[in-house]
């Protein structure tokens, strides 16, 4: 009797160890009640193109003439058409509309250039950051130095928010991940590092 | 300056003498020091005896300042060396890097052409030199190259240099021609790497098992034909023999066995139903989390920038991938691989990406052509349930890999937890709110105090439950 018992127990084992070799789950599974699961209504990232129709207009984008609430105006320049530098070099003109930044808001500049700028101008605004890490990183352009070097140092707020807004050579707009304030809260956090410097250096000497 | 063969002579009778005095534990000590500029120190050295060796040796006043000269000209003739080969060669790399890298790279075209063959597009170095200085003016006058760079360039107008000197230019032509050589020496070397296949043992392990099986039950069958012949010599007689299946202890046996499999794989079938723990679709795209947030530290907020800001962490749209693409059009990096196993080609994926964001290379790229990605959802709540991830990562200041996994890894992302109710809950009964400094929670004023005066004990904290985090209107409402 025992030796059946033996063998329900190899039988089985191998059974269940043939059974659990993990493939790629490719597929969700299933579900008890899909509407539950899965929106009925219009959800994020759904697909909008076909709603028009259906009778229904919307383009999920702001009213245009419209500010969100707390936002700073919109930017007066508009983009340059490619090879123009007309409005590149207006922007020197404009100048921050925020009077003043907190300590707080400092900080959270300082959070949100980490995030968005540090990886290509360095987290010590070297112009050294990680995807380009002295040429050995994926990125092929230098970044620009940001701090020590004359000509980014002595670049207006204006012009620095231009290129933050639309672009610039390589770099590309950061309109859709910096708010209007942010993209200034993190221009006045860089120039806030390059004064620094110039101290420091006037200190050495 | 004239040595005569006397004065020669006794240099390398000093020389050797110093060399000696080399290994005196003194002497290192002062030669950092040393100035070999000034003879005085020379003496000063001597005369305070930290040279023994050299007290022996009667010192010429003359011989010695001839030879501090002798050094004296030695190293500045070092120097001015220095200054007009070598420094100036090493400098092309630092000025290319600090003048012209934004914009131009040595094999590859940026917003500006390669550099490398420059000298061959620009046979007159005074026109190159002319064109660095000032390019406005060079095109001004007319020159048809210049003029047929500057519209294949999309009118994009080169910054002036004006503070580069023409030898400053050539170190850093010399540069780009050393860089151009050794990037087209470098393909040969690369040799191909090939991976390492992890073998899948489990069916190794169940062949293994099921032979094992085999031999057992044939021993056994063996074992109990030898007891019956045994028994038989002996004159005993055995039972008449019934085949198992019909043997009711056996019977019962494989009845319980069923119904506890048959109960476990049941229940663990319907509690499984509606969550979808390791689920890892095909995405449009191989876009690997391990060499974007891993290899290259690129922040998670960077691209889901409405993680800190509303109910979804939101999918960066094209022209985030392209803030960086733009630029990178290849890929360099470690080989990668599928779920499966198989490479995959990261340079096609990224042209992938290019058709999605209607870019052409070399063209500027217009942003209104792009189409949105559609990429596969892999995290879903149901409908009636509100997550909001700006209260998690913000308020919370909850990590993205507590739920998400260690997604700087995962090549493929899959979903790491199985979004379960109890997970939730869990979660909610045991982490501790970041009630220190923190706004969001000034609110909970006796809590505060509590915690101050010690009714509740600070290294515990206070939960997410204990602020309501377990109330069921808090996620369903």
């Amino acid at each position: 009797m025992k030796k059946y018992i033996y063998l329900i127990g190899f039988i089985s084992v191998s059974l269940y160890m043939i059974s659990c070799s993990d493939e790629v789950k490719r597929k969700p599974g299933s579900i008890y009640m899909p509407d539950m699961a899965y929106s009925r209504a219009y959800e994020s990232y759904a697909d909008h193109s076909n709603l028009d129709e259906k009778g229904i207009y919307y383009n999920n984008r702001p009213v245009k003439g419209t500010i969100a609430r707390g936002e700073e105006l919109p930017f007066s320049l508009t983009k340059d058409a490619p090879g123009d530098t007309v409005n590149y070099y207006a922007s020197r003109q404009v100048k921050c509309p925020i009077d003043s930044f907190s300590a707080s808001d400092l900080a959270e500049a300082e959070r949100l250039y980490l995030v968005n700028c540090g990886i290509c101008h360095g987290n010590k605004l070297d112009g050294n950051g990680p995807i380009y890490k002295g040429g050995e990183g994926p990125y092929p352009a230098k970044p620009a130095t940001l701090v020590g070097d004359v000509k980014y140092e002595s670049m207006p707020e204006g012009q620095m928010f231009y290129s933050v807004t639309y672009g610039k050579n390589l770099m590309g707009s950061y309109a859709s991940q910096l708010s209007r304030k942010q993209r200034w809260a993190v221009i006045k956090y860089i120039k806030s590092k390059q004064v620094k410097t110039i101290a420091t250096a006037v200190a050495v000497k | 300056m004239i040595f005569n063969k006397n004065d020669i002579n006794k240099l390398a009778k000093l020389n050797k003498i110093i060399v000696k005095a080399n290994n005196h534990q003194l002497f290192l000590k002062k030669f950092d020091k040393f100035d070999y500029l000034s003879p005085l120190s020379h003496i000063f050295a001597t005369r305070k005896g930290i040279f023994p060796h050299l007290k022996q040796l009667t010192v010429n006043m003359a011989f010695v300042k001839n030879f501090a000269r002798l050094i004296q000209i030695l190293s500045i003739a070092m120097l001015v060396n220095l200054f007009s080969n070598q420094l100036l060669a090493q400098d092309g790399k630092a000025l290319f890097s600090q003048n012209c890298a934004a914009c131009h790279a040595v094999n590859k075209k940026l917003t500006g052409p390669a550099l490398a063959g420059v000298e061959e597009r620009w046979p007159d170095k005074a026109k190159l030199h002319a064109w660095i200085h000032n390019s406005a003016a060079f095109l001004k006058t007319g020159d048809a190259y210049a003029n047929k760079l500057y519209n294949e360039y999309n009118k994009t107008a080169m910054n002036l240099f004006p503070q580069l000197t023409d030898k400053e230019i050539d170190a850093i032509v010399g540069y780009v021609n050393t860089a151009a050589k050794a990037a087209s020496a470098a393909p040969a070397a690369g040799a191909s790497e090939a991976k390492v296949q992890e073998a899948d043992n489990s069916l190794l392990f169940g062949l293994l098992t099921l032979v094992l099986a085999v031999i057992a039950l044939v021993l056994l069958q063996v074992n109990s034909n030898l007891k019956k012949l045994a028994d038989e010599k002996e004159g005993i007689k055995s039972p008449e023999a019934f085949p198992f299946w019909r043997n009711k202890s056996y019977l019962a046996f494989a009845a319980v066995i069923l119904f506890l499999a048959g109960g476990y794989m049941t229940t663990r079938g319907a509690i499984g139903l509606g969550r979808s723990k390791d689920y890892q679709p095909v995405q449009p795209i191989f876009y690997s989390h391990k060499v974007h947030a891993g290899v290259n530290q690129i922040n998670c907020q960077y691209c889901h920038i409405g993680v800190y800001q509303g109910k979804q962490a939101t999918i960066p749209s094209v022209n985030i991938c392209m803030n960086c693409h733009l630029a990178i059009n290849e890929y360099k990096g470690e080989k990668i691989y599928n779920e499966e196993g198989t490479e995959v080609n990261g340079t096609a994926e990224i042209k992938k990406l290019y058709k999605y964001a209607g870019f052409e290379e070399g063209k500027p790229w217009d942003a209104s052509k792009a189409t949105p990605i559609e990429w596969v959802r892999i995290h879903n709540l149901p409908d009636h349930v509100y997550f909001n991830h700006s209260q998690h990562v913000k308020v919370g200041q909850v990590a993205c890999q507590t739920c998400h996994g260690e997604i700087q890894k995962m090549g493929e992302v899959k979903q790491f937890t199985d979004l379960s109710m109890g997970w939730c809950i869990n979660c909610h009964r045991e982490t501790k709110v970041q009630f220190k400094d923190n706004g969001f929670y000034s609110i909970y004023e006796k809590y505060h105090a509590d915690l101050k005066n010690g009714k509740l004990d600070s290294t515990k904290g206070v939960t997410v439950e204990m602020i309501g985090g377990t109330e069921c209107q808090k996620c369903h409402y």
